[in-house]
């Protein structure tokens, strides 16, 4: 009997692990694929972005830059260079990215009125990216191994996710919830949680275009709700596997962009 | 005069304006067909500033008016014919001086050749090296005066004349400058800061009846390079004279003298943060060699804030100077605010030079700096001690376009 009653729980918990192993586990894959979309489209790419960054006095600053992008395996490591065009201050700066997975990111700036190529230490990816209200994580994509993922609704539409960070000593948030859309698997909405369970920070995607038969977000905002302001992202003239070869991620690209892969058009 | 400085401030400014009018970077063009002002025919910028300082004490050799001066850069580049042409010039009026100066800061044509090789040829401002203001390998020549006087740290490289090729393979990365006229330091010379002066054996102000003698023949950098898994190895080797006049000739005059320099460096992210070394060793043709080494660390110590240091030595068979460096910087959450404090210290020579900096960006267009350089010793005849009659405070104020 005793026995009997042992096996009886023993099948109800292993039932309800399954079931907490399983449903983790589709929503890591939800998660896991939208990330593919949302940053490894296509084996390379390039894009023009530009950036409206309002402070909360209404006061607005610009950025304008062309994105390489070239995946060395699909969600793994990327090599990555940013041209900046706007405004005068930053223009000709060259920023370069080798983005590692489990190990911290390679970053050099090219300064051009020194002619210096200086190497960044790896710094906290949850700083602003170039003065924006976008962090560098949010541009490059926040690790799917640094969080645990459940699955909080799921609607006709989309599903909705709540991450929470394995080391949260680590990051400024306590938990974020993520909308992610059915139709093209792409985050179209995130809110970012404090300790007080209040909601200081947004991400909102305004518009998604297919290119070459990727859905790719065109526009977003990312919103500020404690002190106000926002910053607003838009890309054009994206094109997905250019063929851009490995050399063009290097010192050389730093010091003589390469033309003929900037040039933009749709 | 400082009037006068503000009126030619005041007309260059409205002339940026009036420039940067052209620009369609505004609001209603968020949605329009951005993205294609690259091919516009004329693309200038720059900026239009304006900057202040004096001395902290009244200095025998000199007034306490350290830098005043409206200024005003113009750039532009153009690609044509797969050519990159590049020109930026400066101008401004030195109320130190009382007198108007002209620079051309670049004037290059850059090109591709045989796929694999760079060529830069024409007045370029040329760096490399891993240290942070402190250079071993990188010879090129730089401006002291100006950033002892704290102008933007863009004017501590002074242009070269120069042909630089660059060829890129498989195994290693060539790079090779050729500076057909040898380009010294705008060193300190007393008529802006005063040094000291070690034929005299005293401290100096501008003396007119010292002449320096200036070599004629050319020189050559070179530098072979490599990035192997993110450690950056290189090689350098130089061929020239030294850039500020550290020998004297027959007649007593001051001079540059020969020098070869070979060294060697290494940069690589270490724990949390990157590592450099780098050496060389100084071949004075004249007078005794030394070699020169450094160690640095850099890490984000928390978040926006962070820490590098570097220990220095310079090594020859009479004496030996050691540097201690730290830079700490914090930024704020937008990258607004940049404060910096960069620490030079000689342990064994006992003296330093302090330099805190501040930069807030207004807007796109707005910016304020401003800094001290504070220099302190225990005598006179040290490498920063010799500078403290010139301790000094600035502030400038830029509208860029």
């Amino acid at each position: 009997m005793k026995a009997l009653f042992l096996t009886a729980v023993l099948a109800a918990l292993l039932l309800i692990s399954g079931q907490t192993i399983s449903a983790e586990k589709s929503a890591r894959e939800i998660v896991e694929q939208a990330e593919l979309n949302a940053y490894y489209s296509g084996d390379d790419g390039r894009s023009a972005a530009r950036m409206i960054i309002t402070d909360n006095q209404g006061r607005q600053q610009m950025r304008q830059f062309t994105i390489l992008r070239k995946d060395q395996q699909d969600g793994g490591v990327q090599d990555m260079m940013i041209f900046f065009s706007r405004p005068a201050d930053v223009r000709d700066t060259v920023f370069r990215v080798v983005k590692q997975v489990n190990d911290d990111d390679d970053r050099w700036l090219y300064l051009p009125d020194l002619d210096l190529v200086k190497r960044i230490s790896a710094g906290d990816k949850r700083t602003s990216f170039v003065g924006s209200h976008f962090f560098y994580e949010d541009v490059s994509g926040r690790n799917t191994e640094l969080d645990n993922y459940e699955l909080i609704s799921e609607s006709e539409d989309n599903y909705v996710l709540k991450g929470t960070p394995k080391h949260p000593d680590n990051v400024e948030f306590s938990y974020y919830e993520v909308v992610i859309d059915k139709e093209h698997m792409l985050p179209v909405e995130s809110t970012f949680y404090n300790d007080n369970e209040e909601a200081y920070r947004k991400m909102e995607v305004l518009k998604v275009e297919t290119v070459q038969g990727y859905p790719t977000v065109t526009h977003s905002r990312m919103s500020d709700l404690t002190n106000g302001g926002q910053t607003e992202m838009q890309f054009r003239f994206m094109k997905y596997n250019i063929g851009l070869p490995d050399s063009i991620f290097s010192e050389r690209s730093l010091r003589n962009p390469p033309a003929e892969w900037l040039q933009l058009r749709d | 005069m400082i009037y006068r400085a503000f009126f030619l401030f005041t007309v260059l400014f409205t002339l940026a304006q009036a420039a940067s009018a052209q620009d369609s970077w505004d609001d209603e063009q968020w949605d329009s067909d951005w993205g294609t002002e690259q091919d516009q025919s004329i693309n200038v910028y720059g900026f239009v500033e304006a900057a202040i300082g004096g001395r902290f004490e009244s200095s025998p050799y000199h007034k306490r008016l350290s830098i005043a001066e409206p200024r005003l850069q113009l750039g532009f580049d153009e690609r044509w014919q797969d050519i990159t042409w590049t020109a930026k010039a400066d101008g401004w009026y030195d109320g130190f001086d009382k007198t108007w100066h002209g620079q051309i800061r670049e004037l290059n044509a850059q090109f591709t050749v045989f796929d694999n090789t760079d060529i830069k040829v024409g007045r370029q401002v040329l760096t490399w090296g891993t240290g942070d203001y402190l250079f071993l390998n990188d010879l090129f020549p730089k401006d002291w005066q100006s950033f002892f006087v704290g102008r933007d740290q863009e004017y501590l490289k002074a242009p070269s004349d120069a042909l630089r090729v660059t060829s890129y393979f498989d195994w290693i990365n060539i790079d090779l400058v050729w500076t057909p006229e040898f380009d010294h330091d705008n060193y300190i010379r007393g008529e802006r800061i005063s040094y000291f002066n070690p034929l005299s054996g005293q401290l100096t102000g501008d003396d007119p009846s010292i002449q320096f003698v200036e070599p004629t023949r050319d020189e050559f950098a070179l530098r072979l390079f490599r990035n192997i898994d993110g450690v950056e190895y290189a090689l350098y080797g130089y061929d020239g004279f030294t850039k500020s006049p550290e020998a004297v000739t027959d007649n007593f005059q001051p001079t540059f003298g020969r020098l070869t320099v070979v060294g060697a460096s290494v940069r690589m992210t270490l724990g949390p943060g990157l590592v450099n070394t780098e050496v060389a060793n100084y071949n004075r043709h004249d007078a005794a060699d030394h070699w020169r080494a450094l160690i640095g660390y850099e890490q984000e110590l928390w978040t926006r804030f962070t820490g590098g240091f570097q220990a220095y030595i310079e090594k020859g068979d009479t004496q030996t100077r050691t540097v201690l460096t730290t830079r700490l910087t914090w930024r704020d959450e937008r990258d607004d605010l940049n404060l910096s404090l960069f620490a030079f210290v000689s342990p064994n020579q006992n003296d330093g030079y302090l330099r805190p900096t501040f930069d807030y960006r207004i807007d796109d267009h707005w910016s304020f700096s401003g800094g001290f350089n504070l220099f302190f010793r225990e005598t006179p005849n040290t490498f920063f001690g010799q500078f403290t009659e010139n301790n000094n405070a600035y502030l400038r104020m830029r509208y860029a376009f």
